[in-house]
C-alpha cells in the first residue's frame, strides 16, 4: 500500500461521508424501518392465487411490448450503427449520428414512457415507443463498436479490390458483426423485458401497471403475485438466453478465434 | 535447389521496353524520422513471375502495399500501368479491381463460404442489386467454379472458411483474386507458414495461372530458395534499400545491379542477412 493509495482511499471515505450527509442517509433509519419491512412481507405472503391468470397475461402484454420494442428498436439501430462506425465514415458522418444516439441513451427508458404517453396516450403503445427507443440507443451503439473491432485484413484485402461501400457492408462487416449482433439482442431483449416490467409505474402498459396500482392500495399480497410472475419470467429468460447463446454465439466466435492469428 | 549457370549477357526475353510497374526514387516513412523504404528503384516487365525477398522490417511489405495504393510513398513516383496509384485517383480506382492483392494474413471473410469469398472477387462487376441479394449472374457463376476446381476446392464451395486449414484458405485467397480477372496478382508471404510440400503446391498453383492468363505476378518472400525457383526476377531488399537484382532464366542468373556476384556469392549474401 503506497502512500499515494492511502491519499486516494482517504478522500473516496471523506466524499462518502459528506454524500451520506447531504442525501440523509441514516444507519439508524434503516434498523428502526426493518420492523415495517416485515408487515410487507408478512402481507405479501397473504398471495392471492387466483389473480395468477391475470399476472400471466399481464407478463405476457410485457413481453411481446419488449419484444417488439426490442425488433424495431434493432431493425432502425442498424443502419444508424453503419453511419456511427469510425471505419467506414468520415467524422462529419459519424460525428453527428454518435452525438445523436449519445442524446437518446441520456434518458432512461421511464423517461422516454412519459414523453411517449403525454404523446400517444396511456397504454401499452406508449411502451413500445419508449423500449424501441432505449434500445436505439444501445444496440446502435454495442454494435458500432463491434464493427470497429472487426479484424481490418478482410476490410482492408476487400476494399483493395476496388468494390463499393454497400458491397462491403454485405460482405465484410455484416458477416463479421453478426455473432455480436445475436448476443447484443438477447442481451437487450432480455434487459428490455426487465424495463417493461415497470413502465406501468407511469402508465405505459405492462405488468408494472398492476403491480404500481396493488401497492398504492396496500394490497401487498396481490402485487406479490405479479411480482413473483416477473421474477420467474426473468430467470426463464435469462436461462434461455444463456442456452441460445452456448450453442450459436459461442460457436461462432470459437470459429473465429481459431482463424484469428 | 537447380544448377544456375551465371551470365553477363542476358537472354533477350528478359529485356523489354513494356513495363507495368515503375518506381523511381521512392522513399515511404511511417513518421518523420524513420524511413521504410530508401530510395527504390524497380521496374517490372508485364507478365513477369518477380520475386521481392528480404528479412521482417526490410520494407518489403511496404513495396507491396504502395503498388495497390493502400500506402502512399512521401518521396518518389510509382507508375502502374503508367497511372499513379492514389485511392483519389479516378483512374486508378477504375483500374483497382484489376490488381488482385493477397495480404499475409489473406484477409478472408471468416463467416461467409468459400464460393462467397470467391464471388467478392468479381463484386467490381456486378450491380448493387446483384451483390446485396447475392443475385450472381450465371456466367459468374460458371467463372468461379473453373477457378474453383482450378485451385483444387472442389466440393468445398459451402465452407465457411473458418472451417479450411491453412493451405485451403491461401487457395481461396487466390481464386478470390483471380475471379477479379487480374493484370497483376500481389501475394505478401503467402506460403512462409506452410510446409514444404503445400508451400510448393501453392506455389504452383499461382505459377500456373501467371502463365496461363500472362499475369505480372508480385510476391514477398523471405526464402530464397523459393523465390530462385519460380520467379523470373528476383529482388533483394535490405533495410528499405534495393542490394541486389537477378533474373532467372532457365538455368542461368543474371545479375543485374552489382553484375559480378556468383550464384554461391548471392545465396550467401541473402543467407547472412538472415541468419542476422
Amino acid at each position: 500500500m503506497t502512500p499515494k493509495n492511502n491519499i486516494v482511499i482517504g478522500i473516496i471515505v471523506a466524499l462518502l461521508v459528506v454524500a451520506s450527509y447531504n442525501v440523509d442517509a441514516n444507519p439508524i433509519e434503516f434498523v428502526e424501518g426493518l420492523p415495517n419491512l416485515a408487515i410487507v412481507v408478512e402481507e405479501m405472503l397473504l398471495v392471492e392465487p387466483k389473480y395468477i391468470p391475470t399476472a400471466l397475461w399481464a407478463m405476457l402484454e410485457t413481453i411481446q411490448m419488449a419484444f417488439i420494442g426490442t425488433m424495431v428498436g434493432t431493425v432502425i439501430a442498424l443502419p444508424l450503427s453503419m453511419l456511427a462506425a469510425r471505419n467506414l465514415n468520415s467524422k462529419y458522418v459519424y460525428g453527428p449520428i454518435r452525438a445523436l444516439l449519445a442524446a437518446i441513451r441520456t434518458f432512461p427508458s421511464i423517461l422516454w414512457a412519459i414523453l411517449f404517453v403525454i404523446m400517444v396516450g396511456l397504454g401499452p403503445f406508449a411502451g413500445v415507443l419508449a423500449i424501441t427507443m432505449y434500445t436505439v440507443g444501445f444496440i446502435a451503439k454495442l454494435q458500432y463498436e463491434a464493427i470497429e473491432t472487426i479484424d481490418s485484413d478482410p476490410m482492408d484485402a476487400v476494399s483493395s479490390i476496388g468494390v463499393s461501400k454497400w458491397q462491403l457492408i454485405r460482405y465484410v462487416v455484416i458477416p463479421e458483426s453478426a455473432s455480436h449482433l445475436l448476443s447484443q439482442i438477447l442481451y437487450m431483449f432480455d434487459y428490455n423485458v426487465r424495463q417493461t416490467s415497470i413502465l406501468g409505474l407511469v402508465g405505459a402498459g405492462g405488468i408494472g401497471f398492476y403491480i404500481i396500482n396493488y401497492i398504492k392500495f396496500f394490497e401487498y399480497g396481490k402485487a406479490a403475485i405479479f411480482m413473483l410472475v416477473v421474477l420467474v419470467t426473468v430467470l426463464i429468460i435469462d436461462w434461455v438466453s444463456v442456452k441460445i447463446r452456448d450453442k450459436y454465439i459461442i460457436k461462432s466466435q470459437h470459429g473465429m478465434e481459431i482463424t484469428s492469428k | 535447389m537447380k544448377q544456375i549457370q551465371m551470365t553477363k549477357n542476358p537472354p533477350f526475353s528478359l529485356i523489354s521496353t513494356n513495363k507495368i510497374i515503375q518506381m523511381s526514387d521512392v522513399w515511404t516513412s511511417y513518421d518523420s524520422k524513420n524511413f521504410a523504404l530508401e530510395g527504390i528503384n524497380l521496374s517490372i516487365d508485364r507478365g513477369t513471375n518477380y520475386s521481392i525477398v528480404g528479412q521482417s522490417g526490410s520494407g518489403k511489405s511496404t513495396l507491396l502495399k504502395l503498388m495497390n495504393s493502400m500506402m502512399i510513398p512521401s518521396k518518389g513516383t510509382i507508375k502502374i500501368d503508367y497511372v499513379t496509384p492514389d485511392m483519389n485517383n479516378k483512374k486508378f480506382k477504375k483500374m483497382m479491381h484489376t490488381i488482385g492483392y493477397i495480404p499475409q494474413s489473406l484477409g478472408l471473410v471468416k463467416n461467409i463460404t468459400v464460393l462467397e469469398n470467391i464471388m467478392i472477387g468479381a463484386l467490381p462487376r456486378l450491380t448493387t442489386i446483384q451483390s446485396l441479394f447475392k443475385r450472381f449472374p450465371d456466367h459468374e457463376i460458371q467463372e468461379a467454379k473453373k477457378i474453383i476446381s482450378q485451385v483444387g476446392l472442389s466440393g468445398k464451395e459451402d465452407r465457411k472458411a473458418y472451417m479450411l486449414s491453412g493451405g485451403e484458405k491461401r487457395r481461396v485467397a487466390i481464386a478470390r483474386a483471380l475471379m477479379q480477372k487480374p493484370t497483376i496478382l500481389l501475394a505478401d508471404e503467402i506460403v512462409s507458414e506452410l510446409d514444404h510440400v503445400t508451400a510448393r503446391e501453392i506455389m504452383n498453383l499461382i505459377t500456373d495461372a501467371q502463365k496461363r492468363m500472362n499475369l505480372t505476378a508480385i510476391m514477398v518472400h523471405h526464402d530464397m530458395q523459393l523465390a530462385l525457383e519460380f520467379a523470373n526476377r528476383v529482388a533483394v531488399i535490405k533495410e528499405g534499400k534495393k542490394i541486389l537484382e537477378i533474373g532467372v532464366e532457365g538455368d542461368t542468373i543474371v545479375d543485374f545491379q552489382t553484375g559480378d556476384l556468383s550464384t554461391e556469392e548471392i545465396i550467401g549474401m541473402y543467407d547472412d542477412d538472415s541468419k542476422k
